[in-house]
Order: C-alpha cells, then structure tokens, then sequence
C-alpha cells in the first residue's frame, strides 16, 4: 500500500491510551497505614485544640432583659423606645481566671438575622467607597432617600440599624480603657470605606434605627460602621467591640457600665457583653479539638480492625481464583 | 407478490446471498419498502406485507442495484423496465414537467429551485437568531433560560445579572463558535461546489456556465472524468448506442462502474444542431438514489425513462467521452442533497437509566423548594407583628408621607416567591451541565475510537468510524451480536477454488503465480497486458486448457472457460502502471463472483479485452477472437440465471447459461450424459459442504432455425410497449432448456482474519453470536464451524419447514429436546457440549409475528449459537426485533450490505462494515469499521472503558451538583429561610464551570480501568458492563447518602466551630467553597485509577483554580466579601477545619470501599491487582487467546 495514501492513524502514545501513568491501588497496607497515620495525627491535634481552647478566658454577660427597669418589665418596647427614659444600666462581672491583654470585647447578639436576604442586600458598596456615588442609593430602599430627596450616606438597612449600646468598664474603680481603633478590617478601612466620603442625612428622619454618625469624621474611620457593615455569617452572631490592652487579674469584678439603647425587644433578640482572650485557635472552642479526637479516634479504631480482619480474613492481591467466572464455572 | 423487474447484476450464486435491495427493481414493493427503511424506521410494517407475500425466494434474490445492461442493438432492456413502471401512471400532480432545452418555460409554471446548494446552515446575519433558536430547542439549555429569565424578576432576583447569566452565556458560546467553526467549512465547500464550471447548451451553443446558474430544463455536457453537477435524464452519449459508464463513489461509495442508458429515441441527436425538445413528466424530487419513474415525449412519442436514464449529482463519468443530457432536478432538490442527512439518533440505555435519576434529583429539588418555602411561610407567620420595624425586615416603609409595605406581597406571595428563589438558588440540583459534558466525553471517547490503530484496517485502509456521537457506551452493555456472513465475517474477495468440468474434479494442487513471469499475460502492441489479480490455478487444468486439441475432454474445457469469460456483465478496463509497457486489465463488475470467475478464466488464457454493447474480444490463448454478443438475458430472481447468445466468428451460434444450481438442473438435458450430472453433483455438494459458493455452467448450439426464432421473439420483446419484462424472461426461458451441462465452479468467500478468535472471545464475554445469513444451509453451517462459531461437541437442532403447522410442531419438539439437553449438562457440569438452533427464512416466515415467536425465542435463548440462514434483510431486523421486544439485553448487529441496513437500524447498536458491498450498510450504521474482528477491541476495550467511565461520570455528576445544593440548604435554615447564599453568587456560577468541570471530563475520557491487555485476556471482564455494575439504582442512593453526609460535614464542622464567633458571612462563604471544591476534587482523585499527567494537572489544576477564582473575588472591593480569605486564612482554626473537613468526609467513603475490595472484589479489581502486581503469568496459564495485544 502506498504508505503517503494510507489512512492510518499516526501513532502517538496519547492517541493510543497509553501515556505513562501512576496506578496507586489501595492495599491493605495502605489502608492500615493511612488509618493509623490520621488517627495518631488527629488525636494530638485535637489534644492540643483542646487545651487551647481551654486556656481561653471567656466571660458573657446576657444584659438585654435585666436592664429593663422592673417597672417597664412586661414592657420593654415601650421602654427602649422612649427617649426620656434614662437607659443606663451598671452590671458586674467576676474575673474568674486571669485575663491576659489584649482583651477582646465584643458585643453579642442573638437572633437577629444579619444575613437576612433583604437586609444583606440593602446597602451600597459603591456609595461608602466614592463621594461621587452618592446617589447610588437603588439597593438601599427603604433607607435610601430622606424625604426631600437627598441620599442618605450611607444609605441602606444595615448602616440604618448600626448597634449603639455603649460600655464603660471599670475595676477597683478604675476605669480600664477600650481601644476602638483597629477594631475593623485594615483592608476595609483603606479600600472599602472612603477617607473623603462623609456621613450625610443620616438617621435624620423617620424611624431611628440605631447609632447615629459624626458627620466630621469620614467613613474610613468610623469603625464601628465597618465593623457592623461586615455582615455576620449567622443570626447568633459577635462583633468586636474594642481591646483592652491591660490584664485583668482573676477574681476581680469588672463594674460595667451599659447604655442600653439598641432595640432588640422587638423581635426577641438578645443581647450579651463578652470578653474574651484568644489563642491560635481563636476564641473559646471545644468542638474543634472534640471532633479532632473523634475522627482520630475512629480512625484508629478501623486501622486495628483491618489488620484483624488482613490477619483472620487474608486475601491474595489479584488471586485469579476469586474472579466469578473461576468460582462458579459457567454452565 | 413477485418483483416486476428483470434487471439485476449479472448472475446470482447457487449460494445465492440475498442480495442488495437496491435499485433495478423499481417498480416492486421490495425496493420501495427497503428504500423507505433508509428514511424512516417504520421495518415492521414492512415486515408484515414481506412475511405474508408467497415468494420468499424472490425477495431474496431481487436485486436493487443499479443495472448493468448490455441490450443488443442499443434496445436495453432498461426499457422494459421503464415501461413497466409507466402502467403506474404519474399523476399530473404529483408530477413535475421538464420541457427539454426549455428553462424559460420549465421555470415559468413551477418554481423549481436553482441549482446552487447551500449545506451551509447560517449567513452572517441569520447565524445569531437562528443559532439561538435552534441551541434552545434542547431541553437542557431552555432549563438554564427559564431560571435565567426567572432570575431577572425583581422579586426574584437572587444572583445579579452577571452571574446569573453566565452558564447560559458560556454554554451558548462554547457551541455557537462549534457550529460556527462546522458552517463556515460548509460554507468554504459550498462556494466551491457552486463555482464549478459546467458545460450548457445555450443557443445552441455549450457554453461553460457556473454550476449554481444551471437551471431545470438546460441541457448540459459532461465530459470524461467530470462530476455531474445536478440530476441529469442522458439524451445521447459519445457511445454510438448510447452507453454511459459512471462511477456513483460520492453518492453511494461504491467504486465500480455502472451503466446508463440514452433512449433510442434521442441518442442520434445532436445538440449543437438538431433542435431537442421535448416534455419530460417525472416524479417529485425524492431520496430514492436508486429509484426514479418518468416519461419523455419526444418527436410525438412517448418513451419512459427508468433508474437507469438519469444520472445523479456527484457521480462521475467514466470511459465515455462526454454524455449530453437534460437537467431534471437541480440544487438542493437533487437526490444526493436530498440523501444529505444524519444517522438516526439513538439514546445510549445508560442515558436513559439517567434520565430515571434525573426525574429522582428533580424530586429532591421540589422537596428542598417546598421545605424552604414552607419554613419561610412559618417563620413570617410567627413574626407577622414584627415585620414592620424588625431592623432586618422592615416592611413598612417611612420614608413616604404614606406608609407603605415596601417589597411585601403577603404571605401567599412570599411563599411562592420563596419557592421559585430557591429553584434558582438550588437549581445546579439538576445537573444540566452533565448532558454537555457528557457530549465533550463522547467526543473524545470517539477519537480514541477513532484514532486506535488496532481497530485501522491495513487491507481496505479504513478507519474505524464513530457515526453515532450519543451511545458509545452502550458498547459496553452488548448481550446479543447479530452478525451478517457474506461480506462480515467473510472477506467478501471471492477466489475461484475448484471447477468440475464435465464430471471431472480439478481441485488438486495449486500454483499460485507471482512475479512478473507467471502470470497469465499478453501481448498488444508490444506491450504486456496482465489481469490487475492474480488467481490460484490447478496445474492439471491449466496444462490441458493449454494444449488445443479436438478431444472432446479440451473441448469441454475451452467452452467452461470461454462461457466463464463470455457470459456476464463484467466490463474490462485498461489501466497504466508506472511501467509503460506494462498494462493492467481490471475487471469492473457489480457481482464479486462474476470478478472472480473472469479473473480465473484469464488466468487459464481466457482473457476478456474488450465488451461493448454488440461484441467482445477474448484473447484465447494468445489467439485474439471476436464474438457477437447477439443477445442477453439478464439474471433475474426467478430463474436464477443469465445466459448470453454468442455469435461464432465462424457464425455458429450458441447460448451460454450459468444460474445456480437448483435452477440449472432442471433446464439440463439429463439424457446426454447422465454420469456427468451425476459427479457434478456431487462434486457440487463436497464444494459447498466446505463453504464454497457454486455455480452451474451449461450450453447449447443454436440451429439456424432455432436462432431465427429467437432472434423474432426476442426483437419483439425487447421493443414491446407493455409487459416487456414478461416477454423478455419468457423469450430467456424459451431457449435456456436442453442444455448441455459444462461443469461447475467454486468460489471461495475466505473467512476474515481473526474471525474465530474474536467469536471464542465475544462467546467468553458472555454474549451470544447469532448469525444471520441469506446463503444456503450448509455453506453457512460449513462457515459456522471454520468460525468456531459450532463446535463438534454441539447438538445442532435443524428447523426447516414449509408450513406452520411442522413449525410449530419442530419447534415444541427442540424445545424438549434441548430442555432435556440442559438438564443433562447442568448435572454433568460440561461446559462445551450445547445447543446450537438452525433455522431457514421460509420457516422463519411461518414463525415470525406469528404465536410461535414466543416459542423461538424461548428455544433460541436456551441455545448458544443461532444460524439463520436464507433470511431475507427484513427478516433479519425481525430477529433481532424478537430479543429486543422481549428482554431488557443490549444488542448489536453488525452487516456490510444494504440488505442488513434494516437489522443495522433496528438494533441497540449498529455496526457497519466498510468493504466490498458499497456503503449502504456503513451509512445506516452508528459504527463503522473494516473487520470482523475489531468488533472484540471495540467492545471489550473501548465498550468497557466508555460504559465505566460515562457510569463513573453520571454518578459524579450527580454527587458533584447535589453535594453543592445540600450545603446551600443547609445554610438556608440558618437565614430565616430567605435564601441568602453565604458562597459568593459568582462562586455559585463558578463551581460547575471552572471549579469542578475540567476533572470529571478529563476522567470521563482517559481514566482506564483496566489495561487492554487485561481486557482482552480476560473477555470475561466485560460482564461487569452486562451486569450494569457500575450504573444501577442501588449505586445512586448510596451515591446519595454518601452525598448527604459530605454535606453534612462539609456545613456542620464549620458552623460549629465558628458558632458564637465574630466570623462574617463571606469569610465562611469562602471556607465552605474551598472546603467543597477540595472536596469533590479529592473524592475524584480517590477514584481515579490511572494517573497521567494530564489528570494530575486537571485535579491539582482544578484546585489550584478555585483559590486562584476565591482570592480574585475577594480582591475586588465593590463586592461585600472584599479580602475576606486573606483574613480568614491568617486564623489557624481556618487551616484545621479544612483538613478536619477533608477527612472526615472521607472517611465512610473509605471504609466502606476497603471493606468491599478486600471482602467482596469485583472481577475488575482482581484484575486490576493482578495487572499492578504483575501475576500476568497465572493470567495466561489459564488458557486463552492471544489476540491483538498491544505490541507495546
């Protein structure tokens, strides 16, 4: 045959199926191997999870009922809605254990759904970033426009409804102060919120929602408004409130001074004060270091069952007579 | 009822294949039921009228093909044949009027279209709407539209518009720039085919014209070795009496030449000078390539034109200096364009089983919607009072002087709303993109296919063909083979064996020549003329063809061979070789066996040089003589004969007749030597007994008397207006008697290479072979057992009957006997003794479609072989229509002619072989190949491989998309149930396009399971495919549950160990993305068991993507999740829920499959064992077929 006019395929070795390859085929040995190696790895660093855990100071206080004044206590609406009422409320914690600077002190609330689809979505990335895009207000409905038609900056739910109860935290009546600067994202900060974008109309009208903003300082550095606007992942949720850079010694009482202005009654939310050191694996978390021995320990469990089972049970890698055909000949 | 046609090739063999359904026979109900089979797949009707009508013989022998014609006189016989259509008159309207020579008035009345073609689908400017129009007439893409189109509701809107655009966008793309790409090599072919230069008449002047002006009407010339640029009706050729030899390769792919025919009435006219016109009234323009009915009025007269006066586009014509004819049909309308049309699409069982799963997955997605909606309706219930200022909800809006539900549709609405938001949030549920990665799959599991060179076919340089693109895995499923003989597992290279000339045996000892000095040649011109093949001859035989003496034995022999060279249709064409003294006769012909038998006559020095209408020259040994051709009758089903009147130089005339031989012994005169009839048959019976197929020559001298009868008669007939066919076949029957009875010969249809041991293996993997033939019963048993398809040890039950009452009678007797039969095995555990069924058509016609099918079927399942044998086509898609109908087993039938397109295209699977008998077979067929035996690579290799990877793919899908939707629900539960995704709405669009599409492609194509070699040692492996062990509802739901757990984990460890943490929704967001796509990447890479390189870079790659994709949408300030991951990755709880996550998933996953490798191996996992560990040594102890191993 003329070769030129031949129709063969040109052979190549991928054309072919036939290009090199690596076939790792799970042994017995290997099987064991990898239950072990996991289980042995898996138990200390749950161990470890464990005690980090453990070394982690966390001390919450729930306040939102017991600040209610007895008088207003079946109703409690009433009472955070009226301006004249005073709404500071003292609580006092106990140290339990040391806790080493820097304290983290963090506001906590329950039930309040940050990650609701209407309220995720009401606010204006591109509004908080550039003062050109003021009135990029189309998402932020119905905190969009006050009512002669300015934009709101920033405009939307979520700034609407940024937290404003305040702490004062004292010991040995000494006022132990609270950091609020670096409390939110650097990365925020510098791209996200604009250092020339200055809070405008901003809870002047209708329904309040919650803190109100200094109109002098721009966005960039109002972190409490950054802080809030990175919504929580979960309706049980904390947000950084400040640091305490000096170490509370245990057994102390921490005198603590609450302004009680944010209106979680409506909807049975709750409300906790919570200080807490932290370590590598961050806050106060057994489950991590349980799950951790648990896998291991699981692990362990079935690598010792399979040698059993290798040592009573064997079988021959690729024994030709375990095929169903040289089992039960055909008939 | 019998076919009305006399004209057929050349002669039929006594082994007499049913031969191709195809053109000559226009007018009978065959060939316009088979060529119907060819549009639509309606067989069984067919079936039906076939079975019920009395002839069974003559629907096997019809032939269908175009007519090789040598009329006397230039009166052929095609006119008989015409005439016998016009007595069914065309109805004016469904006619079209050609007025010759006329296109203004042709074009006038009707509006026939031009003759510019256009395959081209699209212009520039229609491309977008209709590309569009015809992407969103599948199913899969109208989903993605409708949730798109939902998606921009503003109520609704969950995804921004990007986003939610994109799938659809980038599905739309991708195949847009394909067909795109495919229409603009239409196109290019297009304007080629449109500018070609054609020669027309134009008053009354040829004049070189492009191809697309030429109108209906316009006369056009063609020359020698140019294309026919439309459908022409021939008026005159160069050939005085009108002959035209044409090759139809493009149209039907067959390579040797066929004749037509310019009617008497026009072929002396020429058109530059005398003035041609005329009406032709012809049927509508149809797909019938080899059927065409029309009249002509020419000078007053009026002539019918036959499938033999036109000649189609696309053919080309050959030794014939020009031919002048009249176009009929043009452009799109002509019957190769109407031809132009796709195999018919099949839908793979595998797909099917899917789609069962796909209608389970859209129940779990209207659960989870219903959940959610219904949770979202309690949850507003319950804080009904709230909504109105709860900082989140808001209802109420203030901003107004009038206060106003912002965004609230009451209850009801919110309800449904939520419901359809969360068919657009969960919709990847539904795993749409699988039906696109699915085609890419195929796509590439066919170019491997393609591209395997053990499955190339040296011989006839074909490759193996993919025709099909959508059922490549049901190769892997095949229960039943329904295998063609002749031309399948035969060469189809007939070689003349044996002769038995007047009673004497000459099948001794063979030489055979190669070389250059052998050879039979001869000398024209002082050049050597050589027949192009080169036969096997007897040497006893040929000394005494040699030696010319008047003993009556020498005799005998000239005339045996001179009736061999003489009688037939075969025209003799002189080829150049690279030697200029060198030349090559080849033999073109329709029938093989008439090849093969002209060839041997050469070889023994009786070589036909030169045919024309009227005579032919045949170089006797070395002695040039010329005969009048005074007459032919054609073979037609009936008589089973063709005889030829020759006309002596020395004007002696006699009649030579060869036919099969139950025909021929009834028209040979027994009396004149009844010892020779006798050894002749004999003889006859020792040829076919060893698989030969025989032929019967006889003669007779003519007296002058006897002659001048004749030729009156046979004027008469062949110029008769009505019922010429009748007249001529009496005529032919007249003079075919008395016959003097030469001898016989045997050809031999050699068994294709590796046929036996691709049966042993298909036979081991557990399929049953059955094969369905149209030769004689003892040819096809003979080749059953060279094929090992019967062995010694088998009892053979024969069913042979001519009624239905010893049918059924058979029948209940060999399904006790083999009952019995079984039982006996079963106790005595020998696996080689069986049953084997054999059975002929005329008891097929009685039992098909009858109350007795059920009982064939249930004998024919207890047998391990099946011959059908003398089974015309339709009956053969009966066959296999009986196990189709009646289990649940894949079957494949596999064929090389056009009377096995019927069992082709009712099969599972077809397969076609491109060989000697044209391409009708090929073009019916979903696969295409040159041998018998890649049938064993293509469905234990590649058969294997695509059903356990389309299987593994389907099941990964699945578990990919609903993985994915579980984690989105669970999150769902935790926003008050509004549907907010945590994952970025980009990394939602992502995750099937970018993050996890690549892997489960690549493995789709390229993962193996097991090696080649190990499949093809181990045919027994392919039961895993027939078992459906790799795709079956049980493996679904475990699939599911597996599905479930991930979620489970992939969501909980997360959540749990960020609970009561200040952590925002996008830096979870990120670590349930990473964590999901590390997952069902990882989970792949668990399965996967070759890795190449190119898998490593798609897995690792796919990893490497989605943190790539991640820290790219948290780089973007203007999105919420502005560098979340690069804060989250600084936290070292990230790092250990992502390892926890890892291996917590995997864990049940990895029990669960050691438990079962180890306690309950599948046979792929032995082997797979056994191939890493090299046992290969006990693997061939054991005893089997060394076949196409991989050389390497």
């Amino acid at each position: 045959m003329d070769h030129k006019n031949s129709k063969k395929p040109t052979y190549s070795r991928f054309s072919q199926q036939e290009l090199p390859a690596w076939k790792p085929i799970l042994t017995p040995g290997w099987a064991i191997a990898s239950f072990i190696t996991i289980g042995t790895l898996f138990i200390p660093i749950g161990l470890l999870a464990l005690s980090a855990s453990d070394n982690v100071v966390e001390i919450s206080d729930r306040y939102d009922e017991v600040c209610v004044p007895d008088d207003y206590s079946s109703k409690a609406e009433s009472y955070i809605q009226n301006p004249d009422v005073k709404k500071t409320c003292i609580r006092t914690i106990k140290v339990p254990k040391k806790l080493v600077a820097p304290i983290f002190v963090y506001y906590q609330l329950e039930n309040f759904y940050q990650n609701h689809r209407r309220y995720v979505k009401s606010r204006s990335n591109k509004q908080l970033r550039d003062p050109k895009a003021e009135d990029d207000t189309h998402d932020c409905f119905p905190k969009s426009k006050t009512k002669d038609g300015k934009p709101i900056v920033p405009c939307g739910l979520i700034a609407w409804s940024l937290f404003n109860d305040t702490y004062k935290l004292s010991t040995r009546g000494k006022e132990i102060s609270i950091n609020k600067k670096g409390i939110a994202w650097k990365s925020d900060r510098k791209a996200k919120f604009g250092s020339n974008v200055y809070p405008k109309n901003f809870q002047k009208e209708g329904l309040i929602g919650g803190a109100t903003l200094d109109e002098q300082i721009p966005l960039s550095e109002q972190e409490d408004l950054i802080v809030w606007m990175r919504t929580a992942a979960l309706p049980k949720f904390r947000k950084l409130y400040g640091k305490i850079e000096t170490d509370i010694e245990a057994h102390d009482s921490i005198k603590v001074e609450i302004e009680n202005n944010y209106n979680t009654y409506k909807f049975g939310g709750r409300k906790k004060l919570v200080l807490s050191t932290t370590t590598w694996i961050g806050g106060k978390n057994d489950f991590v270091g349980m799950a951790y021995i648990g896998v291991g320990g699981i692990c362990l469990f079935m690598g010792i069952n399979f040698i059993l089972l290798y040592v009573f049970r064997p079988r021959r890698l690729g024994d030709p007579s375990y095929l169903s055909w040289n089992r039960h000949p055909i008939a | 009822m019998l076919p009305n046609s006399s004209q057929v090739r050349g002669w039929i063999m006594t082994s007499n294949r049913p031969s191709l359904p195809t053109p000559g026979s226009t007018g009978s109900d065959l060939s316009s039921s088979t060529s119907s089979n060819n549009s639509d797949n309606n067989q069984i009707p067919n079936l039906h009228s076939l079975q019920n009508s009395s002839s069974q013989l003559s629907i096997k022998s019809n032939s269908w093909r175009a007519s090789v014609n040598f009329g006397s006189k230039g009166v052929s016989v095609a006119d008989s044949e015409g005439f016998s259509i016009s007595r069914r008159e065309i109805n004016d309207d469904d006619a079209r009027l050609v007025y010759v020579n006329d296109p203004l008035k042709t074009n006038e009345t009707f509006e026939f279209c031009g003759n510019s073609i256009r395959t081209g689908k699209y212009s520039v400017f229609t491309f977008l709407p209709r590309n569009l129009f015809e992407q969103f007439h599948r199913v899969a893409y109208m989903y993605f539209l409708i949730i798109a189109i939902l998606n921009q509701l503003p109520q609704l809107a969950v995804f921004g518009r990007g986003a939610s655009i994109l799938p659809l966008a980038s599905v739309l793309f991708v195949t847009a720039v394909k067909d795109a790409y495919e229409d603009w090599r239409r196109h290019k072919a297009d304007k080629i085919e449109n500018n070609r230069l054609s020669s027309v008449l134009v008053n009354d002047r040829f004049q070189h014209k492009r191809s697309k002006d030429i109108q209906v009407g316009e006369i056009v010339k063609v020359s020698a070795d140019e294309t026919i640029p439309c459908d022409i009706v021939v008026l005159s050729t160069s050939d005085p009496t009108g002959v035209a030899y044409v090759q139809t390769i493009n149209l039907d792919g067959e390579s040797n030449l066929k004749t037509r025919y310019a009617k008497q009435e026009t072929l002396s006219k020429v058109p530059e000078k005398d003035v041609i016109s005329g009406l032709i009234k012809c049927e509508k323009p149809n797909r019938n390539i080899y059927g065409f009915q029309a009249n002509m009025e020419v000078d007053g007269k009026r002539v019918s034109l036959g499938p033999s006066n036109i000649i189609l586009r696309g053919c080309v014509i050959k030794n014939t200096d020009w031919v002048v004819g009249v176009v009929v049909y043009a452009g799109r309308e002509t019957k190769a364009m109407l031809n132009n049309s796709g195999a018919p699409s099949k839908r793979s069982r595998l797909e099917t089983h899917m789609n069962r799963e796909i209608i389970l997955l859209s129940f779990f997605l209207v659960t989870l919607c219903i959940i959610v909606s219904a949770c979202a309706g309690f949850w507003l219930k319950r804080h009904q009072d709230e909504l109105d200022i709860m900082p989140f909800y808001r209802r109420k809006d203030y901003s107004k002087e009038q206060v106003e539900n912002y965004n609230y549709y009451g209850l009801g609405m919110e309800i449904f709303f939520s419901f359809l938001m969360s068919v657009i949030v969960f919709q990847i549920m539904i795993p749409i993109s699988l039906y696109i990665s699915m085609e890419l799959v195929r796509v590439g599991q066919a170019y491997f296919m393609i591209r395997d060179d053990k499955m190339f076919d040296a011989a006839s340089n074909t490759k193996f063909q993919c025709r099909a693109l959508n059922i490549n895995e049901d190769l892997g499923q095949i229960k039943y083979v329904f295998s063609d003989k002749t031309g399948t597992l035969t060469e189809n290279k007939m070689e003349f064996q044996f002769a038995s000339i007047s009673g004497v045996d000459y099948s001794g000892e063979k030489i055979e020549f190669y070389g250059e000095q052998g050879a039979y040649n001869i000398q024209v011109d002082g050049q050597v003329w050589r027949p192009k093949m080169k036969v096997q001859v007897d040497s006893k035989l040929l000394k005494l063809s040699k030696t010319r003496n008047d003993t009556k034995s020498s005799k005998e022999i000239y005339d045996f061979f001179l009736a061999l060279a003489a009688c037939n249709t075969i025209v003799p064409i002189v080829v150049n070789t690279s030697n200029p003294n060198e030349k090559l006769i080849d033999y073109q012909g329709e029938s093989p066996d008439e090849q093969a038998l002209v060839y041997a006559a050469a070889a023994y020095g009786f070589m036909l040089i030169e045919r024309t209408s009227g005579h032919i020259v045949i170089d006797i040994q070395g002695e040039r003589q010329r005969f009048n051709v005074l007459g032919m009758h054609e073979f037609d089903s009936d008589r089973k004969r063709m005889s030829v009147i020759l006309g002596y130089p020395d004007s002696t005339v006699k009649v030579f007749v060869k036919g099969a031989d139950t025909t021929m012994f009834k028209v040979i005169d027994e009396s004149l030597n009844l010892s020779v009839v006798k050894s002749t048959e004999n003889h006859l019976h020792s040829y076919s007994s060893i698989g030969l197929r025989t032929l019967v020559v006889g003669m007779r001298a003519l007296s002058i008397a006897e002659f001048d009868t004749w030729q009156t008669s046979y004027e008469i007939a062949s110029t008769a207006l009505m019922g010429r066919a009748g007249l001529l076949r009496k005529v032919a029957i007249n003079i075919e008697n008395n016959l003097s009875l030469l001898g016989a010969s045997a050809i031999e249809d050699r068994l294709q290479k590796g046929v036996p041991e691709a049966i042993e293996s298909l036979r081991k993997a557990g399929i049953k072979v059955w094969v369905l033939t149209g030769d004689k019963q003892e040819t096809a048993i003979s080749i059953g057992y060279s094929s090992k398809l019967l062995t010694s040890k088998m009892m053979q039950i024969i069913i042979n009957n001519n009624s239905k009452m010893s049918c059924k009678k058979s029948l209940e007797d060999a399904l006790i006997t083999s009952r019995k039969l079984i039982n006996v095995t079963r106790a005595s555990e020998d696996d080689e003794s069986s049953v084997a069924l054999i059975i002929d058509g005329t008891s097929l016609v009685y039992i098909l479609d009858s109350e007795l099918e059920e009982q064939l079927f249930e004998l024919a399942s207890k047998c391990a072989v099946v011959l059908c044998c003398r089974v015309a086509p339709l009956q053969k898609a009966g066959i296999v229509a009986l196990i189709k109908n009646r289990t649940d087993d894949m079957t494949l039938a596999i064929g090389d002619g056009a009377n096995d397109v019927s069992m082709i295209q009712m099969a599972d699977v077809g397969v076609g072989i491109s060989g000697q008998e044209g391409r009708q077979a090929v073009m019916a067929s979903d696969f295409a190949m040159g041998q018998f035996r890649f049938l064993v690579p293509l469905m234990l290799v590649h058969g294997h491989w695509n059903y356990q990877r389309m299987a593994y793919m389907i099941l990964y899908n699945f578990y990919r998309n609903a993985l994915f939707v579980f984690i989105l629900f669970w999150y769902v539960l935790y926003t008050g149930f509004t549907l907010t995704t945590s994952i970025t709405e980009w990394s939602s669009v992502l995750y099937s396009v970018i993050y996890t599409a690549i892997p489960t492609i690549v493995v789709g194509i390229l993962d193996k399971d097991l090696s080649r070699k190990s499949l093809m040692t181990y045919p027994q492996l392919y039961g895993s495919g027939q078992r459906k062990e790799s795709y079956n509802a049980k493996l679904f739901w475990v699939t599911m549950v597996d599905t479930l757990w991930q979620s489970v984990v992939v969501f909980f460890i997360p959540l749990l160990a960020f609970w009561e943490s200040d952590i925002d929704s996008s830096s979870l967001g990120d670590l349930w993305t990473l964590a999901v796509v590390f997952i069902v990447n990882i989970h792949l890479a668990m399965d996967v068991i070759r890795w190449t390189w190119i898998s490593h870079a798609s897995i690792w790659g796919s990893i490497i993507a989605t943190c790539i994709c991640v820290i790219v949408i948290d780089a973007i300030p203007a999105l919420p999740g502005y560098w979340a991951i690069f804060n989250l990755a600084s936290s070292g709880l990230f790092w250990i829920c992502l390892l926890g996550i890892l291996i917590a998933s995997m864990i049940p996953r990895f029990i669960v499959k050691m438990f079962m490798q180890h306690c309950k191996p599948c046979d792929r996992q032995i082997a797979r064992e056994a191939e890493k560990f090299q046992n290969a040594m006990e693997i061939t102890r054991n005893g089997e077929i060394e076949m196409n191993l991989p050389h390497r």
